[in-house]
């Protein structure tokens, strides 16, 4: 029995194909993960399959409906959840929840969709006020209204922290019956492998269908079999770290925050956060999402006033001196952030310029950038149509173009597939060893490896600092993911 | 440091520059909005009454009325004129605003004009349009004096004052019209351009980008002003020229100061706009907050109703509304060529408040990072 069957399916976006010739079956009561690299149509798939978009050659099949014409008989038996979820911020919770149920015809029987995402208590709490990790919970939690037949669930853990990850994937397990079919895109590959079965997508084509544990036995050896199969990636040396010229300083601390502390109304967002990275370092700062990490990284940068203590970057208050203390460093941001109307070259051009580049030395530079970044062929094209992968690098490109010794790097892989990150990282640890100092924060726990120092953050405090192994130790766990979730139920008692 | 700051600023202005001419919607605004108002205001909207229909009861019904009604006939503003008979039908074509006006003659018109006494003549207007309805009044019952001081020996209104209208001397309302108009279409243009360009930025998550580069507030607060301050200098003078040559508007005062005035006007809606920005964390705040100021301030500017009528208390809240003097010194330039000294009075108020509502922006910058 299949949910979904589709037949030589074949979409085009301006003459690119998003979907090539693709035939595919998802079995009913199984839980599939859709993973690929960015662009390779995953979204372009699921919205396909009901019938958001129509394709253009091909047949598709869902729940026995045609997706295109059946639309409204379809609609009733699907649990739908894009990336970003349409939750109304100014409405509360449990004003959403009623709100999704209204529209499902759905009687209000909240209780156990309340317990299993912990929102009970904040049930009257605006879903604007709520952390990344508890939103994308509450949408879940809306998408299960009414049990739907097949639930999709397109990158539903983006930028959420591994203990809200186990709860949505918990969420799933727990509140669906024995015949739903559940197809969930993912970014996070060891999610991936606890899935029943794996679909890979590249350019618009399965290039894998089958069990994951058939590919792997393990997530690790699961992870490297995906990137074999993404075409593979070899570790080269970064051309970006061989152009970075080191800057000379005699301070112990590069970076520094001595006793930061932020409140809001009553509450404290950070309260003693005091660390010192030193040259060189990868300095990672975990914690759940809402724990304060977003304040004290906004406070480092000088983008939120910090109630309390100073932030120093090398050597100068942020404070006292912005623009000086800036020029050090290079700040590259959660989303997208650079101008979508500008081509490549622009915005390589608009922050040299921003960085006081003198106009001679700033073609050369931008010149430059191009060059290692490999941005030559698509440097006159937009931003805003370039590949996520290609704006992400695009993001660090402009923060590193005054060659600052200072990078503060705030989740800069999220959303990101696999072998991007790999790459990206291979730039920040040679970035590291040339002597800049670098400031990370990230919910993948693989990539907290690479850090040398982490700071543990937890509802509004460090909880935990040390080396990746001493926090393994303390927490007595194999894995990053484990000592985390440990540490912070510790911490609990 | 001067260099630095100046390589800086221009670098933010040429990135303006570029986003506002790539993004649709802020073209639209910039190109179609001005062209469209200008020929919908200059073409359509008036409030010169013409085509006045008439419905009359003639009791009297005598060479003298014949004569009267011929001239209403004869008069361009007045279209049809209905005779009838009945009042049922008289308040009828008058309640389904088939006629603006109604006139009814007695009958003993033709008897008192031989006789020497004042006829009666009653003019009903239609007081559910209050404006038209006392202009077309007012044209009647000027026919209809015109007609017994020429017909009788009555001497009664014997003082003939002669009207010169100064400025404007065929009161063609399409002068006043346009030159308003001008300052008009720059106000939204530029209060448009620097709403949105901030409240943009926070949207797209730039404008923290840019908080953490050198630039300073002020460095930011002067690369957002200059773009929509050239272009809508530009726009004014494109419009400036196509009242003068398209619509022959004469232009009577100095180019120059006419320029130095719009350039401290728009400098003071600019600072109005970035403060709208700089309190909105999204568009649409932006826009809501464009509309909260706009409406009032038009209302407010002398545009509608002269300052002077207003209440005193409103004519005082005017004093801070930047439309009013902009108003002023274009109307005033434009057609009568204000003097020197008139311009600076009200060049004065307007550099207060642009310089209140720019600083006023720039902290607002520093006050969000809270």
């Amino acid at each position: 029995m299949y949910t979904v069957e589709i037949k030589n399916l074949v979409k085009t976006f301006d003459k690119a194909k998003a979907i090539d010739n693709l035939s595919l079956n998802i079995e009913k009561g199984k839980i599939t993960g859709l993973i690929g690299a960015d662009g390779s149509g995953k979204t372009t798939l699921i919205r396909l399959i009901i019938g958001l978009l129509v394709g253009d050659e091909g047949e598709i099949t869902t729940l026995g409906l045609n997706p295109v014409t059946q639309k409204e008989e379809l609609n009733y038996k699907i649990g739908y959840m894009p990336q970003k979820f349409g939750l109304y911020e100014d409405l509360t919770v449990i004003e959403n929840l009623r709100l999704y149920a209204d529209l499902k015809n759905e009687p209000y029987d909240f209780d156990k969709l309340l317990e299993f995402t912990v929102l009970s208590s904040f049930q009257n709490r605006l879903a604007g006020a709520l952390s990344g990790g508890m939103k994308q919970k509450l949408g879940l939690a809306c998408t299960l209204i009414g049990t739907p037949d097949f639930l999709l669930l397109d990158e539903p853990s983006v930028g959420v922290d591994p203990i809200s990850r186990r709860d949505l994937m918990k969420m799933v397990r727990d509140l669906i019956s024995p015949q739903t079919t559940v197809l969930w895109s993912t970014a996070y590959l060891d999610e991936a492998h606890s899935f029943d079965t794996t679909i890979v997508l590249d350019k618009g084509k399965v290039i894998y269908e089958g069990k994951p544990h058939d590919l792997a036995p393990t997530a690790q050896e699961f992870e490297n079999k995906i990137i074999d199969l993404m075409g593979g990636y070899k570790k080269e040396k970064s051309l970006i770290a061989e152009n970075y010229i080191p800057i000379k300083t005699n301070l112990s601390c590069t970076v520094e925050a001595d006793n930061l502390e932020k409140k809001y109304g009553d509450f404290y967002a950070v309260r003693n956060n005091s660390f010192c990275i030193n040259r060189g370092e990868i300095f990672g700062l975990l914690g759940p999402n809402g724990a304060g990490k977003s304040t004290s990284f906004k406070m480092m940068c000088g983008l939120t006033k910090p109630g309390g203590g100073t932030a120093r970057i090398m050597g100068i208050d942020i404070l006292k001196d912005p623009a000086k203390a800036r020029s050090n460093l290079g700040y590259m941001a959660q989303k997208f952030s650079l101008y979508g109307s500008l081509t490549v070259r622009q915005n390589l051009e608009f922050f040299a310029s921003a960085y006081g580049i003198n106009f001679l030395n700033r073609t050369k530079r931008v010149d430059e950038i191009i060059d290692v970044f490999g941005f030559g062929a698509v440097q006159n094209r937009l931003s805003e149509d370039l590949p996520l992968g290609f704006k992400q690098r695009l993001s660090m490109a402009c923060a590193l173009i005054h060659n600052p010794p200072i990078l503060f790097l705030d989740e800069p892989t999220s959303g990101v597939d696999v072998v991007t990150r790999r790459d990206f990282w291979n730039h920040i640890t040679s970035l590291a060893k040339k002597g800049v100092t670098i400031l990370v924060t990230t919910h993948f726990m693989d990539e907290a490896e690479y850090c040398d120092r982490i700071s543990l953050f937890y509802k509004g405090e460090t909880i935990a600092i040390g080396t990746p192994d001493e926090l393994k130790q303390k927490a007595n766990a194999n894995n990053m993911e484990e000592t985390f979730i440990t540490l912070i139920k510790e911490s609990e008692l | 440091m001067i260099t630095d700051m100046l390589r800086r600023v221009f670098a933010l202005v040429k990135k303006e520059f570029i986003t506002i001419w790539k993004d649709p919607k802020s073209r639209g605004i910039i190109i179609a909005m001005p062209l469209l108002q200008l020929f919908v205001f200059a073409n359509a909207i008036t409030m010169e009454v013409k085509n006045i229909d008439t419905v009359v009861i003639d009791r009297n019904n005598s060479q003298e009325t014949r004569e009267l009604l011929s001239r209403f006939k004869h008069s361009p503003r007045f279209r049809h004129l209905y005779v009838v008979d009945d009042e049922k039908e008289f308040k009828h074509k008058i309640d389904t605003q088939n006629v603006q006006i109604g006139i009814y003659i007695n009958n003993d018109f033709s008897s008192s004009l031989k006789s020497n006494r004042q006829p009666v003549v009653q003019i009903i207007s239609d007081g559910r349009q209050t404006n038209s309805a006392s202009i077309a009044s007012g044209y009647a019952s000027q026919i209809v004096s015109e007609y017994i001081s020429e017909n009788s020996t009555l001497k009664g209104a014997s003082i003939n004052p002669v009207v010169r209208n100064w400025y404007n001397p065929n009161l063609e309302y399409r002068w006043y019209l346009l030159t308003i108009l001008i300052p008009m279409l720059a106000l939204v243009i530029t209060i448009l351009l620097t709403a949105l360009s901030i409240a943009r930025e926070r949207e797209m998550g730039t404008f923290d980008q840019l908080i953490v580069s050198p630039l300073s507030s002020f460095e930011i607060l002067l690369g957002k002003t200059i773009p929509p301050l050239v272009i809508a200098m530009g726009l004014t003078c494109f419009m400036t020229i196509s009242v003068v040559v398209f619509f022959r508007v004469p232009f009577m005062g100095s180019i120059l100061l006419f320029l130095v005035s719009i350039f401290i006007s728009l400098l003071s809606i600019v600072g109005v706009g970035l403060f709208i920005s700089s309190i909105c964390s999204t568009q649409q705040q932006a826009v809501l907050g464009v509309m909260t100021f706009q409406m009032p301030a038009m209302l407010l500017s002398g545009f509608i109703s002269p300052i002077e009528d207003m209440p005193v208390f409103w004519q005082g809240i005017t004093w801070i509304n930047p439309v009013r003097f902009f108003m002023t010194l274009s109307k005033g330039i434009f057609l009568k060529g204000m003097s020197v000294q008139d311009i600076i009075y009200n060049l004065i108020p307007l550099v207060i408040i642009a310089v209140i509502t720019l600083s006023l922006a720039g902290m607002t910058f520093k006050r969000k990072l809270g």
